[in-house]
């Protein structure tokens, strides 16, 4: 068996367990992490095709480079708002959050 | 599937690196307190830095601790501590919301492993040159220059805004 | 010199730039106002009478002019004006009698503050006429012929505040609309069967005159059949007399104007200029003459038992209509436009007189009146000569003209002479009833009347002298007007028989009602005392208001009760659960859009999923 479905299985494993993670947890901190996993997953897609794809190049894994930055500034970002939105409503659970309503 | 597999040194490191990270991803989900859920995902991290150095990207797996489990979990961890936490479960749960996601991801579990083992992937032509870090810094600073930077200023903008969003003291009301 | 006939079109324009004056300027113009319609008509009088003298030295030829209004592919509507004898007889009658009008309004109107308004609607009036009667093809007519109707519609409910005036004015519009409808599907039916589908007279005389198999005859018949409803509805013949005696709540000049010259006579005159399709088809012919037959003398005797001046006068006006149809129905046009002409002006005589008379006394019931002959001798005068014209006596206008039409009738169907006679003696009954108890014995109630202003009285003496003399143009010894007016139309010849019979019925008719009113030898609860029945029914005007309230008003209100409960439970319940079932589903998704974001999400997902399958299934298929 090939090596590289393995690591795509992997990733879509890893994917769906984020994407379980945003949609069920309710801490926002928590579905923030879980982002960042759903990220992970695609990077080791990325890496992985960057070396067992049909043309090996370096250029995956600059990608992923790519990707951890964005991922890392949305991190920051999103702590930020966090620590705003607790300042107002001194909850962080997202289910409380419903301003998309209004 | 199928278990024909050569045991070569890389499949093992494979599958004990990813055998931590789904462990480290599904205890995430089990745990009841914040902080544990936090460093759980840091294992995860961890885990696919290993996966990174198999797959010869020492560069990305260097990265990766340092980002991931040295800036990220740790920003985390510090915003868990900012903020005041209820443990998962004290509320009550909301079954059919937690069992449509479970399905849905399921499903989407399944098409993926099902499109992954109906794919055909042909051999890789070539291989990855032998130095990958030296490799990365030619690239990024000569033909992927301007990305680069353009992720750079976007970095500082998204740090100054996260700055000033979070720094604001109550004003006086 | 240029043939005057060129601009003929002028003489409706004049009084259409008063109303257009008129109404531009509003309340303000007040009694200057007034002077602006009467000019105009004045105006239209003037060069009417000038046509009319080109045309009497006999030098002109007819002249007609019209220019294309719609063109499209084959099809070419055109509007336009015709100048013949008889289009300017009519102009002359029309625009003579609506100055008289004018003029008689000043004095009659003076007290209204509306004034303007009503002289506004005056002038329309008589322009559309005025136009109708010009008109070179039946297009041309029929849009003249509906801005009549609503303009009688404006007039007769001119004081709107008083219910009965609105009910009458609704009543008018509605009745005459059924005969429009009818001569709105003739013109169709002719815009398609004619060759090149003309709708000129000139085309119509021609194709049913001489070259006769171009139309079917059950076509012809068809069309003229619809043609003379439209005639019934505006000449308020008999089933669609009731809008005329109700119409009689509009100004008394108003009533004066519809009667004599303007909307009732357009009916006649449409049957006229269309005469060749009626000569093309017998069953016309007849049914028209038995209409009129039937109409003349049904409104006789209805006159007989009103007790209201305008009434009774209305209902003559609707009996006498019927002689003129009964005359075209026996082929004699130039009798129904003999009578038409001489009728125009005792009838004016009579309205204008009668609203000296209301004038006077402010109350219409002549049961109230009496002995106004002494207090108003020139209103009372004037009456007099109507009613002589009007009852056919020797030597006024209304003898000779009826004579014309017995003389035609009794050629025709021994009948119809029977019939036109005994309406004639019932005519004569109920003006000299009239005459007596409004101007003859002692007052009953008013006391204080007086005669009339001069701008009154001067009318009615002009219509008095035309009422005199108009019947001379064509007596059984000279026959200029029916040569002059329809040339080459053979005429019947007045027999002595007639004279003597149609002389007789008048003199008995009025000896009757002098007994009966003046000298009181013959008491007057003769009939009502032994035939109370009879009496009633002529009250009622044979029930036909009650009938046409039963057969026609009543189902279609009780349809309408219908209709609308419909419209409420079905359509608007439809309508309601539409609304209802959107805005049930607009409340169900507002329990998606609940701002959670994760709910959100698992939406997305699970969207995505479905997707994913639909797609991926696809290849299993």
């Amino acid at each position: 068996m090939n090596m590289l479905a393995s690591y795509l299985t992997l990733a879509a494993v890893l994917f769906c367990i984020g994407l379980y993670g945003v949609i069920t947890k309710r801490n926002a901190i928590i579905v923030l992490l879980s982002v960042e996993l759903m990220l992970n997953a695609v990077n080791l897609n990325l890496i992985a095709f960057a070396k067992y794809g049909v043309q090996p190049s370096i250029t995956g894994q600059i990608f992923s480079l790519f990707t951890m930055t964005v991922a890392a500034a949305e991190a920051a970002v999103g702590v930020a708002i966090l620590v705003a939105v607790y300042r107002s409503r001194a909850s962080v659970n997202v289910d409380e959050f419903d301003e998309l309503r209004r | 599937m199928s278990f024909n597999i050569d045991w070569t040194g890389e499949f093992i490191a494979f599958f004990a690196l990813a055998v931590c990270a789904i462990v480290g991803a599904v205890m995430a989900l089990n745990f009841t307190k914040v902080v544990h859920m936090a460093l759980s995902l840091a294992f995860t991290f961890v885990s696919l830095a290993g996966l990174y150095v198999v797959l010869d990207a020492e560069f990305v797996a260097f990265v990766q601790v340092l980002l991931y489990v040295g800036a990220v979990t740790i920003l985390m961890i510090f915003g868990i501590m900012m903020t005041k936490h209820q443990d998962e479960g004290q509320e009550a749960a909301r079954p059919l919301l937690e069992t449509l996601a479970a399905i849905g991801c399921l499903c989407l579990l399944a098409i993926l492993i099902f499109a992954i083992r109906d794919a055909d992937f042909p051999d890789p032509a070539g291989s990855l040159p032998a130095d990958t870090t030296r490799e990365i810094g030619k690239l990024l600073f000569a033909r992927m220059a301007i990305p680069f930077e353009l992720v750079s200023v976007l970095l500082t903008v998204a740090f100054i805004g996260a700055v000033a969003l979070a720094k604001r003291e109550e004003e006086p009301k | 010199m240029s043939s005057l006939a060129e601009y003929a079109w002028l003489v409706p324009v004049f009084p259409a730039a008063a109303f257009a004056v008129l109404t531009a300027m509003g309340r303000g113009a007040g009694r200057g106002g007034a002077w602006i319609g009467t000019l105009a008509s004045l105006a239209s009088l003037v060069l009417s009478l000038m046509l009319a003298g080109q045309r009497l030295s006999g030098t002109a030829v007819e002249y007609s002019n019209h220019f294309d209004w719609i063109r499209a592919g084959g099809f070419t509507l055109s509007l336009g004006y015709e100048v013949t004898n008889l289009t300017v007889l009519m102009l002359v009658v029309v625009s003579l009698v609506s100055f008289l009008v004018n003029l008689y309004s000043h004095g009659y109107m003076k007290d209204d503050e509306r004034i303007s308004t009503f002289f506004a609607y005056v002038a329309l009036f008589s322009s559309s006429m005025l136009g109708l009667v010009l008109s070179y093809n039946l297009l041309t007519m029929y849009i003249f012929w509906e801005l009549v109707g609503v303009c009688s519609f404006l007039l007769v409910g001119f004081y709107f505040r008083k219910p009965e005036a609105k009910a009458a004015a609704k009543k008018a519009f509605i009745v005459t609309r059924i005969g429009d409808i009818g001569l709105l599907i003739a013109i169709l039916l002719l815009f398609w069967y004619m060759p090149n589908h003309s709708l000129d007279f000139t085309e119509i005389h021609n194709v049913f005159g001489t070259q006769t198999g171009v139309i079917s005859m059950g076509i012809t018949t068809l069309i003229a059949l619809l043609i003379f409803l439209g005639a019934v509805g505006k000449s308020g013949q008999f089933p669609l007399h009731v809008w005329l005696p109700d119409a009689m709540e509009g100004p008394t000049p108003i009533s004066a104007l519809i009667h004599a010259a303007t909307m009732v006579a357009a009916g006649v005159f449409l049957v006229t200029r269309t005469f060749d399709i009626f000569e093309a088809s017998q069953a016309a012919m007849t049914t028209v003459a038995v209409i009129g037959a039937f109409t003349a003398i049904f409104a006789a005797t209805i006159g007989l038992a009103q007790n209201d001046i305008k009434r009774i006068l209305a209902y003559s006006t609707v009996s006498q209509l019927g002689y003129m149809m009964l005359a075209l129905g026996v082929g004699s046009e130039t009798g129904a436009m003999f009578h038409l002409f001489t009728h125009a002006f005792f009838k004016a005589l009579l309205f204008l007189g009668a609203g000296s008379v209301i004038h006077a006394v402010h109350t219409q019931d002549i049961r109230e009146m009496g002995g106004l002959g002494r207090k108003m001798k020139i209103t009372a005068g004037t009456f007099g000569i109507g009613a002589l014209a009007l009852s056919g006596i020797p030597p006024f206008a209304g003898f000779w003209s009826k004579d014309a039409v017995l003389a035609a009738a009794l050629e025709a169907n021994p009948i119809y002479f029977i019939v036109g006679v005994i309406a004639a003696f019932f005519t004569a009954l109920y003006m000299a009833r009239l005459f007596f108890l409004v101007f003859a014995g002692s007052p009953r109630g008013a006391s204080h009347a007086h005669e009339s202003p001069a701008v009154m009285t001067v009318p009615l003496l002009v219509l008095a002298v035309l009422a005199v003399i108009a019947g001379f143009v064509q007596t059984p010894f000279s026959e200029w007007f029916g040569e002059w007016l329809f040339p080459g139309a053979e005429e019947e010849h007045a027999s002595v028989l007639v004279i003597v019979v149609s002389i007789v019925a008048g003199l008995l008719g009025i000896y009757l009602g002098w007994l009966i009113y003046a000298k009181g030898s013959v008491r007057r609860d003769v009939v009502s005392s032994r035939m109370p029945g009879l009496v009633r029914l002529l009250e009622r005007k044979y029930y036909v208001d009650e009938l046409y309230d039963l057969v026609f008003v009543r189902p279609l209100g009780g349809l309408g009760k219908l209709l609308n409960v419909i419209d409420d439970y079905v359509v608007d319940g439809a309508v309601r659960v539409v609304g209802q079932s959107a805005s049930a589903i607009g409340r169900l998704n507002t329990r998606l859009q609940s701002g959670q974001l994760q709910t959100y999400a698992l939406t997305a997902l699970i969207g995505l999923v479905i997707l994913a399958l639909a797609i991926a299934g696809r290849r299993f298929w």
